[in-house]
């Protein structure tokens, strides 16, 4: 069997959304769930023209699960929606938010054919109160399996702003996704030291922010308060980990006093509250070396399978991780997934 | 060597080395640290484990401690002995570290006899 960690359901049409609103947000323009910071220059979606291209498959129950149950043996797949650009006024973002989670609960789960959709709620972190009381109406709806946050931030996600938040996650055993939306509630500066021009570095670029949440998170104790707060990186990083890691370690000791609410090495935090989906992997060069990258990089355990339907980094189950041993690849396809996500 | 030669040798008589105080002394070609906390004696090896440094020629102080993120305290003041090269903060009294117990400095032990303070040099404990 394999888990498919992330498949993008999308809405057939723009305005969709609106029959889960109510006023004033139904009546309230807001954008269309396609990108137009740093748009994809090659098209945002796999697949041909017309009724097979990506995004029309992706809009309808029945041709998604024969696109993503169809192959390999997946037989459950964690539904991502996406939001919708970018709003600054947290009122109407946690409207988007709560709208799509009515959305994708009412035409997506349960609706899986040939295997099963579990669901991803959408919350926006910014407002803890709305973000919390969207958490607990859905904590017990048994399909969702986690909450997705945007991994654009107005400050790194371990600042104490947003603990109630994660607090909230942990205590009803919903791991939180942290993942680039590209039309997700508010954007900033791209990188610290300002806007790229180019698509191809916002794409190469841009999930390095994942380090900042990481070493927000460790650093400011959020895994000694939450236990039982986990958190997954949507935007690979996995590949990247070692030399951070290494170095969060390395200055962690003569700088503990700063932090003394660590009891543990700061690479502790990650392998027992920390994932990354297989997406955007990088890797090594020769398909040969991936087992020894794996385990050098101690990322065997921490990486989830992802496929990323219908976007245009997709990655097919039937071509991924093919070099590593059965064991190995059969964690990534699907053991570090249903023991993470503790699925049935 | 099957046999453990407990080799004492003298520092200085006691009331030389006042609380609060610590000396580093020569001991066939061995730098050693010795510290009085409190009335009680500890001798480091002045070696750091970690990349070599003069460990007891560190700050004597404290550190911080919190139960919970945010909520810190000062505790074990004139405990802890830190790195002048890398600032990795070590127990006194064990020679562990405090960021990581599987690392720790060499200890000897101390002995008090008659008014005087000896270290056993054969044998660490």
């Amino acid at each position: 069997m394999t888990i498919d960690a992330c498949v993008h359901p999308l809405c057939a049409h723009k305005d969709d959304l609106r029959r889960y609103m109510g006023e004033p947000w139904r009546s309230r323009s807001f954008p269309g769930p396609d990108r137009y910071f740093y748009p994809v220059p090659t098209g945002e979606y796999v697949g041909a023209e017309g009724e097979a291209a990506g995004n029309k498959v992706a809009a309808d129950p029945a041709k998604l699960s024969r696109e993503i149950f169809g192959q390999e043996d997946v037989d459950k797949a964690i539904l991502v929606p996406l939001t919708r650009g970018m709003l600054p006024d947290l009122d109407q973002s946690m409207a988007i938010c709560r709208a799509t989670n009515d959305w994708l609960a009412d035409q997506w789960l349960g609706r899986g054919e040939g295997g099963k959709f579990l669901g991803t709620i959408r919350v926006d972190p910014r407002e803890p109160e709305q973000a919390i009381a969207e958490i607990k109406r859905w904590a017990s709806h048994p399909d969702i399996v986690q909450i997705a946050v945007p991994l654009q931030a107005q400050r790194p996600y371990g600042n104490r702003d947003y603990l109630p938040v994660w607090q909230a996650a942990a205590e009803h055993g919903l791991p939180v996704l942290i993942q680039s939306d590209g039309g997700s509630s508010i954007d900033y500066w791209p990188s610290p030291v300002g806007y790229y021009k180019l698509f191809l570095e916002y794409a190469a670029l841009y999930p390095i922010n994942f380090s900042y949440h990481l070493v927000s998170l460790i650093a400011e104790g959020v895994f000694d308060r939450l236990k039982n707060f986990k958190v997954i990186f949507g935007d690979g990083g996995a590949d990247l980990l070692a030399p951070l890691i290494w170095r969060v370690d390395k200055d962690w000791r003569p700088t503990r006093s700063e932090t003394p609410w660590n009891s543990q090495m700061p690479s502790h935090y990650v392998r027992k509250h920390v994932r990354f989906l297989s997406s955007r992997f990088e890797g090594p060069r020769d398909d040969s070396d991936w087992a020894t990258w794996l385990a050098v990089s101690e990322i065997s355990n921490l990486t989830l399978f992802a496929s990323k339907f219908p976007m245009w980094q997709y990655d097919a189950p039937s071509s991924a991780f093919k070099s590593l041993g059965n064991k190995e690849r059969r964690a990534i396809m699907e053991t570090n997934t249903s023991e993470f996500y503790q699925l049935a | 060597m099957d046999e453990i030669v407990k080799d004492l040798v003298e520092i200085c008589p006691v009331d030389e080395l006042e609380p609060g105080q610590s000396r580093i002394v020569d001991i066939n070609n061995r730098s050693i640290g010795v510290f009085n906390i409190s009335g009680n004696f500890f001798a480091l090896a002045n070696l750091c484990p970690h990349a070599g440094g003069p460990l007891c020629k560190g700050q004597v102080t404290g550190t911080s401690v919190a139960d919970k993120p945010y909520a810190v305290s000062w505790q074990r003041a004139g405990e802890i002995v830190r790195c002048p090269w890398h600032s990795w903060e070590f127990d006194i009294a064990t020679g562990k570290t405090l960021t990581d117990p599987t690392r720790s400095v060499r200890t000897f032990k101390t002995v008090v006899k008659n008014g005087h303070l000896y270290i056993e040099t054969g044998a660490s404990r």
